[in-house]
């Protein structure tokens, strides 16, 4: 460890970004987004040839050949180097997973609602004559549409299933050792398994080694056209990075690393390659902190680097981080908007021996985020009761900043519920976040984290009205009877079971179909050599190589399910205030003409979110009864099914799916946002009712990952107070064993939303005078007074 | 023990230490004219109507038994509340769907009160924070404040009550062992002036805080800021001079005037005897005040804004 931890955080506290970041920074956001066909015509002349072959030497190969010839570009000021596609920020296109959706968009992708991509002109003509002929009917979306395809359409609305387009993502490789081993000496392990294997293993391995000498290849290459490029510039400066640039690369192509630039490089070409092998949502760098923090120290003791140059290297990373966006088709934009591609780096936390685990390189992380504040990387800062006061003091400081990061995830929760999944205490304690919030192991899992999406709150419509959806009047469900025929609220729990359970079980059926097939459309081996288990066992990481194989179904949504139900056993079942027949029939017209009683509910029936406790269990207990009977399968890997308890941005498009609900919810109405969130605008106590009703969805239920968004106003951070304060909230949250929180940090444009559309910003509070006031409930003049107050309190 | 309050604020971050609940206690022995808790005033419980929250339904109109609703064209408020007819009955409250019928304020025991803030035990140990009495002026029901005092003080929370003092020393002396702080409010120094602002005279108030730093208690003078009456350097330098003078470690620390106050006065249809548009004031008028507190030689508590 560093001596003088105190010391460093107080340089790192002065740090400024460098011109040369921000002028890299405005490259990176100014070039407009084009869709990128390069790869995929490399890919498809690479599967023409080579069509004999089985289908992991096929995919080696492709990744080789990419790697090889896909045109590269550096940017001379450039400290990291490397991309997927010559240009910034394109979306690539991935054949062998799916090629239907691109040809049904292709002409809609730049005017889309959600994630628009420019095309080229020439570049449609070569999508429809060079590649789409030979992949139609071949791509693994078309061979799940084939063997499967209605009956993933039958249970869409209660169960998605994913992963239908697209390789597998959302996985931690273990950098640690790619950083030790570098290319070469992973390949000389993966090497001596070869000479020692079956002639079925020899295949694996001989895929894995032709992608890592692929991957020094795609080093070397840059590390040519920057020393070309430094030999082409008579700038000094610009000269001299070139010229380091290109020692790096050519390094890195046969050794390890040793500095903390040349680890970051290596662990920057990792990462693009990653992404060229699988077009997938998702490689996460995990705790970058702690296993870059020994580079940092070898050079800062060395005096090879200086802090303010070992900043402007992690925010040249940072920048990197947002150069490769993910593009998806239309409706999975709708549920993931933003091209969130999930590079997440989790900070802080603790040690195996539950030290502090913060270090220089936390705060020199939190550092890079306040001065970049852009969507990547996902910075997470992980907390636990032992989290030193100025860390957590930072995190709420950069908070405040308004990027919504760090998010915050919480040790004395999550590493108790992976335990329970099976995983040892030393790997769960060392837990990582990939995509969003998912919760991970370091190096040695495929936890197939978003396997399916389940809504609940559906399968409660379906439960009320005999199995029949109420948008379409079709027969979707279990006829189970009507809320008419359930003659105690017990009656309607058993239904409900019934219906979860039928849901359930086609639903894993389904996910297991599509498990095997990405072994069989999709193996990945390059991933495989930097996932534990799979070079030992000789098994390619989709096919249950890893040392843990998870598998994740999102359960949707506790807000609106504990709301519907508390509805329905307080005014029909407890109070009797209500008969059923008029709930079942506002339900099936959709409130039409009974808004007094759709108000009352929305207003005068207690809410999740509000420390209601009774409430709260009701949502609780589902949630258990879904995680229970998930854990009763097992996946196509041999590992089991759990429950993760959020949504991104999915509310909207699953809320489209859900006909009026016994919340007040009208049809197609958006559900609660989050996952742990209340339904936006009716958690009426403030934070700390909301924090004390989502502890009381256990938190060992939500081991694939759980989401809560709260709001707060920038003037909160404005003062020192303040933002001790708020770091106490954190620490409670902590001890309420809550999961994970993010937090939007509102500015006068939300502000401005909120006038617009009151009722989706109920719960928004800003300080009047000696006490706290809903920010909808003041007249217009007050709001705008307040309004122009927050743009005078900019931070930035 | 019973008692009346009109709000208890949870995540109250303005009110003492740490993270705080605030309860509200109704009635208040002062009148001042720029009050931005107006409902805390009146000691007793009225119903409130809110426009903005009606759907016109006019259930409440036939709940009345009093017959004390009707409806009224505009510019009037859609629902007209006869304050003569209404009884408090609560019938339309409970009808209302939307919650725009309802009441400023509740009866409660100090067990219900003490539930409620308890909730949130563990934001006040982990922010080391606690709970605040406020009003209106708690000293109006004391007996019932001193009860919530004591039941929190029994669990060991830190209790803080933010009061005007205008109360008997008698009264006060009870307060002392269950308050951990005390907030004051120190409006204005004149004594003419305070009765002319806020109807009663101040002797005893200056008295109160003296007794009170004689008992060596732990204390916090505030002074809200309203232009043109409490906001005038002559006023701020007798505050500080006089809180200096009875001892010098207690710090003063000033509200700024908030524009927000008005919008209770319009539901209330009470009329805001300040003018309108008033502005609050800026940093540098703010340190302006500070500094004349500074030279009278008494500390000011001031949040460091961040860069």
């Amino acid at each position: 460890m560093r001596k003088n931890l105190k010391a460093d955080i107080l340089e790192i506290s002065k740090l400024k970004s460098t011109d040369r970041i921000k002028r890299l920074k405005e490259k990176t956001l100014s070039e407009p987004r084009y869709l990128s066909l390069e790869q995929a015509k490399i890919i498809t002349k690479c599967y023409q040839q080579n069509e004999h072959l089985p289908r992991i030497l096929q995919r080696a190969k492709s990744l080789e050949s990419a790697l090889e010839k896909i045109s590269i570009h550096i940017d001379t000021e450039e400290l990291i180097v490397g991309n997927r596609t010559p240009g910034i920020r394109s979306g690539v296109v991935s054949p062998e997973a799916g090629i239907s959706w691109i040809d049904e968009e292709l002409s809609t992708l730049d005017r889309r609602p959600q994630d628009k991509f420019f095309v080229r002109p020439e570049d449609v003509s070569v999508f429809r004559e060079d590649i789409l002929p030979f992949w139609k009917g071949k791509s693994l979306e078309d061979m799940i549409k084939y063997r499967i395809g209605t009956e993933i359409s039958e249970i869409k609305k209660v169960a998605k299933i994913n992963q239908t387009d697209h390789a597998q993502g959302h996985i931690c490789p273990n950098t640690e050792d790619w950083l030790k081993l570098g290319p070469s000496g992973l390949k000389a392990i993966a090497k001596t398994y070869y000479e020692n294997a079956s002639t079925d293993n020899k295949i694996f391995y001989e895929s894995v080694m032709i992608t890592l000498s692929a991957a020094q290849t795609f080093m070397k290459r840059y590390g040519s056209l920057a020393n070309q490029m430094a030999v082409e510039t008579d700038d000094v400066n610009l000269k001299n990075n070139l010229e380091e640039v290109s020692r790096i690369c050519f390094k890195l192509a046969d050794e390890a690393p040793s500095t903390f630039h040349e680890a970051i490089q290596s662990l920057w070409f990792l990462y693009v390659i990653l992404q060229m092998e699988s077009n997938a949502s998702s490689f996460s760098p995990g705790r970058a902190d702690q296993y870059l923090y020994p580079y940092l120290i070898h050079d800062l003791t060395n005096n090879v680097l200086t802090m303010p140059e070992a900043l402007e290297i992690i925010e040249a990373l940072w920048l990197k981080f947002n150069q490769i966006v993910y593009l998806r088709n239309s409706n999975s934009a709708k549920y993931f908007a933003g091209f969130p591609i999930g590079f997440n780096i989790a900070c802080g936390g603790q040690t195996q021996d539950g030290e502090d685990a913060s270090n220089a390189l936390s705060y020199l992380f939190l550092k890079a985020q306040e001065h970049i504040l852009l969507p990547q990387p996902n910075l997470s800062a992980r907390l636990f009761k032992g989290s030193a006061p100025e860390f957590v003091y930072e995190c709420s400081r950069v908070i405040g900043m308004g990027s919504g990061m760090p998010q915050i995830f919480n040790d004395e929760s999550i590493i108790p519920a992976l335990m329970r999944q099976g995983i040892k205490e030393d790997d769960a304690t060392n837990y990582a976040i990939v995509g969003c919030v998912e919760l991970t192991t370091h190096g040695n899992n495929l936890g197939w984290s978003d396997a399916a999406m389940f809504n609940l709150v559906k399968a409660l419509e379906l439960t009320l009205n005999n199995g029949i959806c109420l948008q379409t009047g079709k027969q979707l469900g279990v006829a189970t009877g009507y809320l008419t025929d359930y003659k105690t609220y017990n009656d309607l729990e058993e239904a409900y079971k019934k219906q979860l359970d039928y849901f359930i079980d086609r639903m894993i059926t389904t996910c297991d179909v599509v498990d095997r097939m990405h072994a069989e459309f999709l193996p990945s081996p390059f991933l495989s050599s930097v996932i534990d288990g799979c070079l030992e066992k000789g098994i390619d990481v989709t096919a249950g190589g890893a040392l843990y194989n998870l598998s994740g179904i999102q359960a949707i949504q506790v807000a609106n399910l504990a709301d519907s139900l508390a509805t329905i056993k307080h005014m029909i079942y407890d109070d009797k205030s209500l008969d059923a027949s008029e709930l079942l029939h506002a339900l099936q017209t959709n409130y039409e003409g009974n808004d007094i009683l759709r108000q009352y509910i929305i207003n005068r029936i207690p809410k999740y979110g509000n420390d209601v406790s009774w409430v709260d269990h009701i949502g609780n207990q589902w949630v258990e009864y879904f995680s229970n009977k998930l854990s009763t399968y097992e996946n196509a890997r041999g590992g089991p099914y759990h429950t993760g308890l959020y949504t991104v941005s999915a509310h909207i498009p699953m809320g489209q799916n859900v006909g009026a609900s016994a919340d007040g919810r009208l049809s197609n109405d958006p559900l609660a946002d989050g996952g742990m969130s209340a339904m936006y605008g009716r958690d009426k106590q403030g934070p700390t009712a909301l924090l004390k009703s989502v502890s009381r969805i256990n938190s060992i239920y939500g081991s694939n990952g759980t989401l809560l968004n709260m709001k707060f106003l920038p003037d909160f951070f404005k003062t020192d107070e303040g933002i001790k304060k708020f770091s106490s909230m954190l620490m409670t949250i902590v001890h309420l064993n809550i999961s994970h929180v993010q937090f939007n940090v509102l500015r006068k444009e939300d502000l401005l939303s909120a006038q617009k559309n009151p009722d989706a910003f109920k719960g928004l509070t800003v300080r009047v005078a000696g006490y706290t006031a809903y920010f909808v409930d003041l007249a217009t003049d007050l709001q705008d007074e307040i309004i122009a107050r927050t743009s005078y309190g900019d931070i930035s | 023990m019973i008692g009346t309050i009109f709000d208890i604020k949870k995540f109250a971050v303005h009110d003492g230490p740490g993270i705080r609940s605030t309860v509200f206690l109704k009635g208040c022995h002062l009148n001042c004219i720029w009050c931005h808790n107006p409902e805390g005033i009146s000691p007793k419980v009225n119903l409130w109507y809110f426009e903005n929250k009606c759907i016109k339904c006019h259930k409440c109109i036939g709940s009345c038994q009093n017959n004390a609703l009707s409806i009224q064209e505009k510019p009037l408020s859609h629902i007209k509340i006869d304050t003569e007819k209404c009884s408090n009955a609560g019938t339309c409250v409970a009808i209302c769907p939307t919650g725009a019928l309802c009441f400023d304020g509740r009866t409660v025991s100090t067990q219900e009160v003490f539930e409620i803030l308890m909730a949130d035990q563990v934001f006040y140990e982990q922010s080391k924070g606690g709970i605040t009495l406020s009003g209106g002026d708690p000293f109006y029901q004391s007996d019932f404040a001193l009860d919530i005092l004591k039941s929190c003080k029994n669990n060991a929370i830190h209790t803080a009550i933010e009061t005007c003092l205008y109360v008997h020393s008698d009264v006060l002396e009870h307060f002392i062992p269950f308050v951990d702080l005390f907030i004051v409010d120190m409006k204005l120094y004149d004594t003419y002036e305070h009765q002319r602002y806020t109807g009663v005279r101040n002797e005893s108030i200056k008295f109160n805080l003296h007794y009170l730093a004689d008992r060596k208690v732990n204390l916090l003078v505030r002074i809200p800021l309203i232009p043109g009456i409490t906001a005038k350097d002559e006023n701020i330098k007798n505050i500080a001079a006089f809180v200096h003078s009875i001892r010098d470690d207690i710090k003063i620390e000033l509200i700024n005037y908030n524009v927000l106050a008005e919008s209770k006065y319009r539901i209330m249809n009470k009329s805001y005897s300040l003018l309108h548009n008033m502005q609050s004031f800026t940093q540098s008028e703010l340190n302006h005040f500070n500094q004349i507190i500074k030279n009278e030689g008494v500390h000011v508590l001031e949040e460091i804004h961040l860069d």
